[in-house]
């Protein structure tokens, strides 16, 4: 029979992560995807990492997973954003040769002990007394476990739309998983619909490399994952870029009535930060130009995404809008570009271990929560894979706090509020921001991670290093003084124009704003860069850093208040209808998630805490 | 004053404190050293008082004037003002109140909570919170051009944005310094609740004002600075202090300058009232077409009237002479205005909001310190945070897909 205790249906970037933990945990896996060449698979842009995406790329990896690594394996172009904006919202972005990146998690897939991947298209799941029991494939197959991840991306009920012209699919040359949707939609789960779209992509030598502007990988050339040796990184290429035109906006405008957005076609929702150019143009009238990135897609691949024209136009006007833009006069379009539609389900149909709340053993992640990107899916993987391998050992779940990771922020955005849009990570989400930063994802996660067992022997000796490492050099920085217009102080007033007039900790004068830990005295030389930032963040946003911790204890004693689960909230004296509707929506777990639901007010929540507590007591507890 | 700090603020505040139970008789002093009042301090140790807590309770002179000072000294040390029905919540939660009260518990908080929404509505003019409102209007203009430029640093955002937002934050630091200072001079944020009498000339407005004061046995009093047009009483409605604003009749065609200026005061009494009493004398009913609000029409002179009234749904028919009709009037003002029994006065609410302005303005201060610093964009964003969500507390709190939202709508973004 084939009985496994985990199923993860799905190959791309949220079903790889879920696989790997789970088989990782010691649990017997299954992985199934309908083309085993396209495991790993980036679909849209090729690259990682980004303003909160890279952030959530750093806590997959410092909790063992795939995403990080297989980047630096296939990384061909890196820049820091933001690096003068401050150590939190710095975020590194990799661009990446597809080919090697499907190679590298195709790789890492292959050492998971007890993984098991099978070719195969889901058509039907059973469930029994609301408990998953199997999955069914198109050939009959029918495969057993306990808990079944389902992470299909943009393949439910997959329509593709360029032109007036449509076509059933889960991405360009995939077939749609259409009998799987139905049986979905049969749940009773609240389902919809959303859009994304992908730009056409042209051939590389059919554009006028010397009329668009370079854009080099920045120097030194960082890493994404903790574990990454900078010398396994593939050789360097440059991107560039280029602008549209009023031409190229004439051709949108004389092409609008063929959009599949303007014309009313495509129903599903868009995301705001993502739009086609049709978007942009229409929406931003007033101005006549937006920039775009040419990117290459590999080493060795002919071809180029044109990043920042992502259209749904007909073919003819897609060829016209490209060749107005300035060097791709020219250009040849190998692949148009599409918008896609497919079904999602709100996720606050979930718990935050990404189990729905009614199906017990089923588990969503990626896309079919409403989410876009490969780091958003990548962490919701992660999380739901640990917890269905938790839940077949009987160990309890895991979950992130919004104080812990940007992987907790989106979760909890996701299950306590819904989304209506593709959710898209920013830091602006994040309200302790401060606290997670690039620097400390493995400070923050590392040692969760390995009492899950997950974290490999490479990433933990890495994490104890730089722990001891920071802590010495720390104390080092707080103890070692130094004296008003000795020579070492001169040094500094020199360089940052900061004066002592005190004997004064080395540690004080970090805190200053100009003081970087290049300017004190005695630095320790074998201080990794890596170890430094985390240093300088942590002394120079100390209070900062002290008053959102004072804030997240505050809240600790309602997160710690679990709200029953089959509490009745018409029983709950004094409530409006309209919070009972809101809190039996979003069930939320606990009193401080709650708390954070639009309408639900501090009294609602006082009259809420007396109920449990009167519940509590009731119950001899 | 519960938690457990009370004991070291207090004691910080009256000097040691007596053992548990027992009165002390103290000075209580500010900050500065100032003394603010005389009187006496007992202190309530963990487990065994109201809350369960360590609560410290000041037994002062009964002037509000002295009450504000103690607390906002309190808070200035570190307490902050309770919200509406903790007290009572705490003391259930930490297993002082049995079960059978639970459920008076939560009526109490509901009726609080909702007392303290009209009560912070009603402490904030309309000026005043037009005020409050054009500032967060501007800072969230200005958080949406400093989180864009942190989460779209490749977009095309125009980097002049950024430069400007030192000049406007200096801007919002002064307007919120001089409402700040509004506060605390004037009465544009009320200490109680304001009721305009109004109506014809001679319909018996002032006597029924007086008739209030003594049904209620209350302490009047005139508040310094009254205009010699514009009566005004504060009455004690079974602890809630309702403000009696006693106007210039209103006419038609005023006679002279002198009656137009204080018809034009009434007009502003009654815009800054929560609710107005239309009086009429039942023996001569004139015809009035001031447009009012919240209103409630009231006959008067119900003793001299000849035939029984026929009475009209919604009309109240009184004597103020004779005081019949008086009690079942203020029993249905207090209940417009949102007055229930163990109501929170509208001065907590009012105590609350200037505590998140002054917060308000002191991480706007901070924000323009990390600008000129140039700390780091990512600090200047996280002291505007929190001098918004300060203000917002007051008017309208905003989530952080809200304000992406508004990034959306304002920039181009997206590839």
């Amino acid at each position: 029979m084939n009985k496994f205790e985990v199923i993860v249906i799905g190959g791309g970037h949220a079903g790889v992560e879920a696989a790997d933990v789970a088989s990782r945990m010691g649990v017997p896996t299954l992985l199934i995807t309908h083309d085993l060449l396209k495991i790993g698979e980036m679909s849209c842009n090729p690259a990682i990492g980004g303003i909160g995406k890279s952030h959530l790329a750093k806590e997959v990896d410092a909790l063992g997973g795939l995403m990080a690594k297989s980047a630096d394996r296939a990384g061909i172009h890196y820049r820091v954003l933001n690096s003068t904006k401050g150590q939190a919202v710095r975020a590194t972005r990799v661009q990446t040769d597809r080919d090697l990146y499907k190679q590298a998690i195709q790789d890492l897939l292959a050492q998971s002990k007890n993984l098991s991947i099978v070719e195969g298209s889901v058509t039907d799941i059973s469930i029994k007394n609301s408990v998953i029991q199997s999955i069914t494939t198109s050939e009959g197959e029918e495969y057993f476990a306990s808990s079944i991840i389902l992470t299909t991306g943009t393949f439910l009920g997959g329509v593709m739309h360029t032109g007036l012209t449509q076509s059933s699919g889960g991405r360009v040359g995939d077939p749609a998983s259409i009998e799987l949707a139905q049986k979905l939609r049969g749940l009773n789960l609240p389902v919809g619909r959303l859009k994304t779209g992908t730009p056409p992509r042209l051939h590389k030598d059919s554009i006028d490399w010397s009329s668009l502007i370079p854009q080099p990988g920045d120097k030194p050339t960082p890493l994404l994952s903790y574990t990454s040796a900078a010398k396994n990184r593939p050789q360097q290429m440059d991107c560039f870029m280029t602008r549209t035109n009023k031409g190229t906006h004439k051709v949108i405008h004389d092409y609008l009535h063929e959009s599949p957005m303007y014309s009313g076609v495509i129903e599903g929702v868009g995301p705001r930060y993502c739009p086609s150019i049709e978007d942009k143009v229409m929406r931003f009238s007033e101005r006549d130009s937006h920039q775009i990135f040419a990117e290459p897609e590999g080493l060795s691949s002919d071809l180029i995404y044109p990043n920042g024209i992502s259209t749904s136009l007909p073919l003819e006007a897609q060829e016209k809008l490209v060749r107005s833009i300035k060097g791709f006069e020219n250009a040849e379009i190998v692949r148009p570009g599409y918008a896609i539609e497919y079904d999602y389900f709100n996720p606050t149909c979930l718990k935050h271990t990404l189990e729905l709340k009614d199906i017990k053993g089923l588990y969503f992640a990626g896309q079919i929560n409403g989410t876009t990107g490969y780091e958003e899916a990548a962490a919701q993987g992660i999380v739901a894979g640990i917890n269905a391998a938790l839940s077949i050992k009987k160990q309890g779940t895991f979950e992130l706090k919004r104080d812990e990771a940007y992987i907790g922020v989106l979760i909890d955005d996701l299950v306590s509020l819904g989304t209506k849009e593709p959710y898209r990570m920013f830091t602006s989400r994040a309200e302790y921001r401060l606290i997670l930063r690039e620097d400390n994802a493995d400070m923050r996660l590392t040692q969760k991670g390995k009492d899950l067992g997950i974290v490999q022997d490479d990433l933990w000796e890495k994490y104890i290093t730089k722990k001891e490492l920071s802590s010495n050099e720390l104390s080092r920085l707080k103890t070692n003084k130094i004296k008003p217009n000795s020579p070492e102080a001169l040094k500094i007033e020199l360089e940052t124009g900061e004066k002592t007039t005190n004997n004064i900790s080395l540690y004080e004068i970090l805190k200053r704003p100009k003081v970087l830990y290049g300017h004190l005295p005695q630095i320790n030389e074998t201080v990794p860069s890596n170890v430094i930032d985390e240093i300088e963040a942590s002394v120079k946003y100390e209070g900062y850093i002290k008053r959102q911790k004072a804030d997240i204890e505050k809240l600790q004693r309602n997160e710690n208040t679990r709200i029953p689960e089959h509490i009745d909230y018409a029983n709950v004296v004094g409530l409006s209808n309209e919070v009972k509707q809101k809190l039996n929506e979003a069930r939320p777990e606990s009193i401080a998630r709650a708390s954070r639901l639009p309408g639900v007010t501090p009294a609602a929540i006082s009259l809420l805490m007396i109920h449990i507590k009167k519940h509590k007591r009731a119950v001899g507890e | 004053m519960s938690g457990d700090h009370s004991k070291q603020i207090a004691e910080a505040m009256c000097g040691s404190l007596a053992e548990s139970w027992k009165f002390k008789k103290c000075k209580i002093r500010s900050s500065e050293g100032q003394v603010l009042d005389s009187g006496m301090v007992v202190f309530f140790e963990s487990p065994n008082s109201y809350t369960g807590e360590d609560v410290v309770e000041f037994h002062c002179h009964g002037n509000p004037a002295i009450v504000n000072l103690i607390l906002e000294d309190a808070v200035n040390r570190g307490a902050r003002v309770a919200e509406p029905g903790e007290f009572t919540k705490t003391a259930f939660l930490n297993d002082k109140i049995d079960l059978a009260q639970a459920e008076s518990v939560a009526d109490l908080i509901n009726a609080q909570s909702k007392s303290a929404i009209i009560a912070a509505g009603s402490s904030l003019s309309g000026e005043f919170s037009s005020k409050v409102d054009s500032i967060v209007e501007g800072l969230i203009k200005t958080r949406v051009v400093v989180e864009a430029h942190i989460d779209f640093p490749e977009e095309d955002i125009d980097s002049l944005l950024l430069e400007k937002i030192s000049k406007d934050l200096l801007v919002f630091s002064n307007d919120i310094k001089s409402l700040l200072v509004d506060a605390n001079n004037s009465m544009k944020l009320r200490e109680g609740y304001r009721v305009a009498i109004v109506g014809p000339p001679n319909a018996g407005k002032s006597t029924l004002i007086n008739t209030i004061a003594k049904e209620s046995v209350a302490i009047t009093s005139n508040i310094p600075g009254t205009t010699r047009d514009l009566v005004r009483a504060e009455v004690d409605l079974g602890g809630v202090i309702v403000e009696f604003v006693d106007t210039a009749g209103m006419r038609q065609n005023p006679e002279n300058v002198i009656e137009e200026e204080g018809m034009l005061r009434s007009r502003e009494a009654i815009e800054g009232s929560n609710l107005c009493l239309l009086i009429q004398d039942i023996t001569e009913v004139q015809p009035f077409d001031i447009e009012l609000e919240n209103k409630m029409t009231v006959m008067n002179k119900c003793d001299l009237a000849v035939d029984e009234p026929k009475e009209q749904q919604g009309v109240f028919y009184v004597s103020s002479l004779t005081g019949q009709g008086v009690g079942s009037l203020v029993k249905e003002v207090l209940l417009r205005l949102g007055v229930d029994e163990g109501s929170e006065t509208p001065f907590l609410a009012r105590k609350r909001h200037k505590v998140s302005i002054e917060n308000s303005l002191h991480f706007l201060n901070v924000s323009i310190k990390d600008l000129e610093e140039k700390t780091g964009l990512e600090l200047v964003a996280e002291s505007l945070r929190l001098a918004h969500e300060g203000l917002g507390e007051v008017l309208r709190p905003m989530s952080s897909d809200d304000l992406l939202g508004e990034i959306f709508s304002e920039f181009c973004i997206g590839k």
